[in-house]
């Protein structure tokens, strides 16, 4: 599935990704592939890409406010703040 | 005709002041190219945005919404302009054009008998309506060339509340939008009330195609918690980010004219100096064939 993180300011993440695990308002989401069609407010937090099934690359995010949509196998999550941690 | 060393004077000061704008216009250019990169980089949030809200969006939910509330009957009563104008000048008329704008706006207002007070974020726009003894609401010129949300969120704030108390009908920004380096209309936007999306949501700019994969609207959704309670977050959001779009906008434009109005004075200059050079090169020769005429009449004279 296609997974877009986007800030006020930049897009911070663009790309494929297997798992997605976000912080939603009141407590954390997984999304997998061929999630049914899913809007949610986001909280802060760290959302994590998990970018293969086999290998271990994953994505770390910090996030702040804004929501995360999923539909047709695209999760798209668009915050107020979101900027890449270094592992 | 002028003397050789008139010129020459001349000459070294042209030459001086080509030098100082075509630096500032190689200073220019390079921040319009980052000026240039926030301003792309802000479009996929802003389009996201309204998209979502248009999609969650219905007339039913939109009278519980303070920032959806439309002007009744009475029309617009009390409105607020917010003029976004630069620091600094030498970027020819760009800052004149939205002053001028800001005025036609603001008569467009009165005209209506709206009662409309000014907020200035500039230090060109502050002396301006300071010279024509204009009443000020608020005015701050510490924003720069660098402006973030933190700056959009500080202008948003009182704005927002005092027009979802309902002490304010309306609120428009004059900004510069930035289509391109060359093309940057001084525009007005009515930022409040948030106009419904069938008429309008974002400008031009918004329905720019974008990079990300488009997520179809009419899709039955599970939301969490509620549409409502989402848009209540999201509608803020939207709106600061109109703020924070129109300062990035303007903040790019405002390089993008220096940038013209320093090349042209680069060209100005270049062209300047060729007529003083063409000019300096006749006088010399002047002086020198008539120097030339005096030796050779000083001879004849000896010899007879």
């Amino acid at each position: 599935m296609r997974v877009s993180v986007i800030s006020a300011e930049r897009s911070v993440f663009d790309g494929d990704a297997e798992v997605v695990v976000a912080p939603a308002y009141d407590g954390l989401v997984g999304i997998l592939p061929r999630h049914a069609p899913f809007m949610t407010l986001l909280g802060e937090g760290i959302v994590k890409i998990r970018q293969s099934a086999t290998e271990k690359v994953t994505t770390r995010l910090q996030v702040a406010g804004g929501f995360l949509q999923v539909a047709s196998n695209v999760v798209r999550i668009v915050a107020r703040s979101a900027r890449p941690i270094d592992s | 005709m002028a003397k050789p060393r008139e010129l020459k004077r001349r000459i070294r000061s042209v030459q001086n002041t080509k030098k100082i704008t075509k630096t500032m216009e190689l200073v220019s250019t390079s921040k319009l190219k980052r000026a240039q990169d926030r301003v792309v980089g802000a479009r996929p949030y802003a389009q996201a945005l309204a998209e979502v809200i248009g999609q969650l969006y219905s007339a039913e939910l939109a009278e519980r919404f303070p920032l959806l509330r439309q002007p009744g009957k009475t029309g617009v009563r009390r409105a607020a302009l917010l003029l976004i104008t630069s620091n600094r000048g030498l970027c020819g008329a760009f800052n004149a054009n939205l002053i001028r704008e800001a005025r036609r706006r603001l008569e467009e207002l009165e005209a209506q008998d709206a009662h409309t007070e000014l907020h200035l974020v500039g230090k060109k726009g502050v002396s301006y309506f300071k010279f024509t003894k204009r009443n000020i609401a608020s005015q701050r010129v510490d924003i720069g060339d660098r402006p973030t949300l933190e700056h959009a969120a500080e202008l948003a704030k009182p704005l927002m509340e005092r027009f979802a108390n309902a002490e304010l009908d309306e609120v428009d920004v004059v900004f510069a939008k930035f289509n391109s380096a060359v093309s940057t209309p001084p525009t007005s936007l009515r930022i409040l009330p948030v106009l419904p999306p069938d008429r309008r949501i974002g400008g031009s700019a918004d329905r720019a195609p974008s990079a990300h994969p488009a997520i179809r609207p009419s899709v039955n959704y599970i939301l969490k918690p509620s549409a409502e309670e989402i848009l209540k977050q999201l509608l803020p959001l939207y709106v600061q980010n109109q703020f924070y779009r129109a300062l990035v906008e303007t903040a790019a434009a405002e390089h993008g004219a220096r940038r013209t109005a320093m090349k042209n004075a680069t060209d100005a200059g270049s062209d300047m100096l060729n007529i003083l050079q063409r000019t300096f090169n006749r006088a010399r020769q002047a002086q020198i064939t008539q120097e030339l005429a005096e030796i050779v009449g000083g001879a004849e004279a000896l010899k007879g």
